[in-house]
């Protein structure tokens, strides 16, 4: 009895894991395979698809976009959360409902939803932004802002914030050589995993982009998905390209968080 | 939670009580600009017609049409919603219950990773394994069972599959907290006591759990509902989900009344926020009963 009970475990681990990691490896072995329609295996491995898809100009210039929106994006949104949160923490922990209820908004709201806001509001407003890059780091900003507030406010709750400001007050600091030298330095692991989980988020980001700039600001997932319709094999390899660049990031959250000994900041939505 | 350590200054905080809240203002801006007036535009802009209040945008969205595309992503998301929970749960329970600590870590390294995983490069992925010539296919064609033209990766059975790439991850991260609030002695007590295994899960764990469960699958369901990228990737405009429409309807491929879209954007809204609402809830709730 004992031997049966144990033995659904690594059947089902074993099951789970087939289906995270074969539709990574396989899009992987078919942009390197020369055919892979009617035999089990790839007939052959050739990099043409490889090398087709990094000689053409809108590669380069995809990647580019993508890099610019995910680092915008993370750089502002950097800005914008960890003075507010520190102040909010700090000074006005009534204001604490109304920050949450911003930060999780993408939650609740669908891309779409976001998208068709932005676009109504904007097209009535006189500021021209509407198909240019800024709405996209806008509502990537909203989108993202979750998983930037949530492993800040998590490490400074972590830290006694309080006593540190009020020893460094007394010691004649002002505010932002307190925020910019004493908190930031202390929660920086939160600040450095909110960062990564920013920028992965808005690498791989398509709903907004391509409702609210996609004939404009092409990035990689938007060309990825044009490449589908006419050439699997070059959209292979850009599908690699872009789980490359999520593996990475990831790895490197899980790397910092295990390195500060804090939890990871679970995170909800995709 | 107040600061009442130097309290000499305490006539200064009186005055200062309001201006603390001007720290918060450059937060506050942003939510106004980029959240709350962009989806009050779209909520009165479906409630009027020139100038006067009207009901009218949301009778059409009654229309059967709309109607099929509500009621396909309503089938989708709790179908994944579903199937999610389950072996969610199931992979869940492996894990805790793996007695090696690093394989532990490692699995809910990659649930970690893979929740964030959704969207164009892994439905591209699914194109290639379960596509017309992709990997699976072929290889269930050698041992006589053939997918096609029955199943297509391309239509909401293939997005099911699809779909529970992103919801089984996240279901595992959420069941794992709720699997430990089980105490080893109650299963332990049951067996004492005669009931076997499978009597335990089904009158204890799984009505302990039930409130919990139920706040999972409302979150899985709002997760699918929102979705976007991943069946757009797939099918193009050709699947008929809300969301599909309603982007279709941005994009301009299809020319309707504005209004309209904001009437079935705000129904697709309320959907998503009664369900992340109820998680909420239930989540309390079970929390509450656990302690």
């Amino acid at each position: 009895m004992k031997k049966s009970n144990e033995l659904w475990r690594p059947v089902v681990i074993g099951l789970f894991l087939v289906f995270m990691i074969l539709p990574v490896i396989a899009t992987l072995l078919f942009s390197v395979s020369t055919r892979w329609d009617h035999t089990l295996w790839p007939e052959g491995y050739t990099l043409d698809w490889w090398k087709d898809v990094i000689a053409r100009r809108e590669f380069a210039l995809t990647i580019k976009n993508s890099f610019l929106a995910s680092f915008g994006t993370m750089v502002c949104l950097l800005v914008l959360v960890t003075p507010t949160t520190y102040w909010m923490r700090l000074k006005v922990p009534q204001g604490k409902s109304i920050i949450e209820l911003m930060a999780s908004f993408s939650f609740g709201v669908p891309g779409v939803v976001l998208a068709l806001g932005l676009i109504s509001f904007y097209s009535n407003v006189p500021l021209p932004i509407i198909n240019h890059p800024v709405i996209l780091i806008a509502a990537c900003m909203v989108l993202a802002l979750p998983f930037m507030y949530r492993p800040i406010v998590n490490s400074l709750d972590a830290i006694d914030f309080r006593v540190l400001t009020e020893a460094s007050q007394s010691l004649g600091a002002n505010g932002w050589a307190i925020l910019s030298e004493i908190i930031t330095p202390n929660i920086l692991p939160g600040i450095i995993s909110g960062c990564l989980l920013v920028f992965s988020t808005v690498f791989s980001e398509f709903t907004l982009t391509n409702l609210l700039v996609g004939t404009v600001f092409k990035t990689l997932p938007i060309y990825l998905v044009a490449f589908t319709r006419f050439d699997a094999r070059q959209a292979s390899a850009l599908a690699v390209v872009s789980f490359v660049v999520a593996w990475v990031t990831s790895l490197l959250i899980i790397w910092v968080t295990s390195k500060s000994g804090g939890e990871t900041a679970h995170i909800v939505g995709h | 939670m107040t600061v009442s350590l130097n309290s000499p200054h305490r006539t200064t905080k009186a005055t200062a009580s309001w201006a603390v809240w001007l720290g918060l203002l450059p937060f506050i801006i942003f939510g106004l600009a980029f959240e709350f007036l962009p989806l009050l535009t779209v909520i009165t802009s479906s409630l009027t017609t020139k100038g006067s209040f009207t009901l009218k945008f949301y009778q059409q969205a009654m229309d059967p049409l709309f109607l099929r595309s509500f009621g396909n992503s309503i089938q989708l998301s709790a179908t994944t919603a579903f199937l999610g929970v389950v072996f969610g749960t199931l992979v869940a329970y492996a894990i805790i219950t793996t007695k090696n600590r690093s394989i532990q870590n490692a699995l809910t390294a990659l649930s970690d990773v893979t929740t964030n995983f959704g969207g164009a490069p892994l439905a591209f992925a699914f194109i290639v394994i379960l596509g017309s010539t992709g990997v699976i296919t072929l290889l269930l064609k050698e041992v006589g069972i053939s997918l096609y033209p029955n199943f297509r990766i391309y239509s909401i059975s293939g997005l099911t599959i699809a779909y529970l790439y992103f919801q089984l991850p996240l279901m595992i991260l959420l069941a794992i907290p709720s699997l430990y609030g089980l105490k080893r002695e109650w299963h332990e007590a049951a067996l004492n006591l005669g009931a076997s295994t499978f009597r335990y899960w089904l009158e204890i764990a799984l009505p302990i759990l039930f409130p919990a469960l139920m706040g999972e699958f409302l979150l899985l369901f709002a997760n699918s509902f929102g979705a976007y990228a991943t069946a757009y990737t797939l099918t193009g405009s050709d699947v008929d989900l809300i969301t599909i429409r309603i982007g279709a309807l941005i994009t301009g491929e299809v020319q309707l009344a504005p209004e309209l879209a904001d009437a079935l954007a705000i129904i697709s809204l309320l959907i998503m926020i009664i369900c992340v609402i109820g998680y909420m809830r239930l989540s309390n709730l079970s929390n509450r009963t656990r302690q």
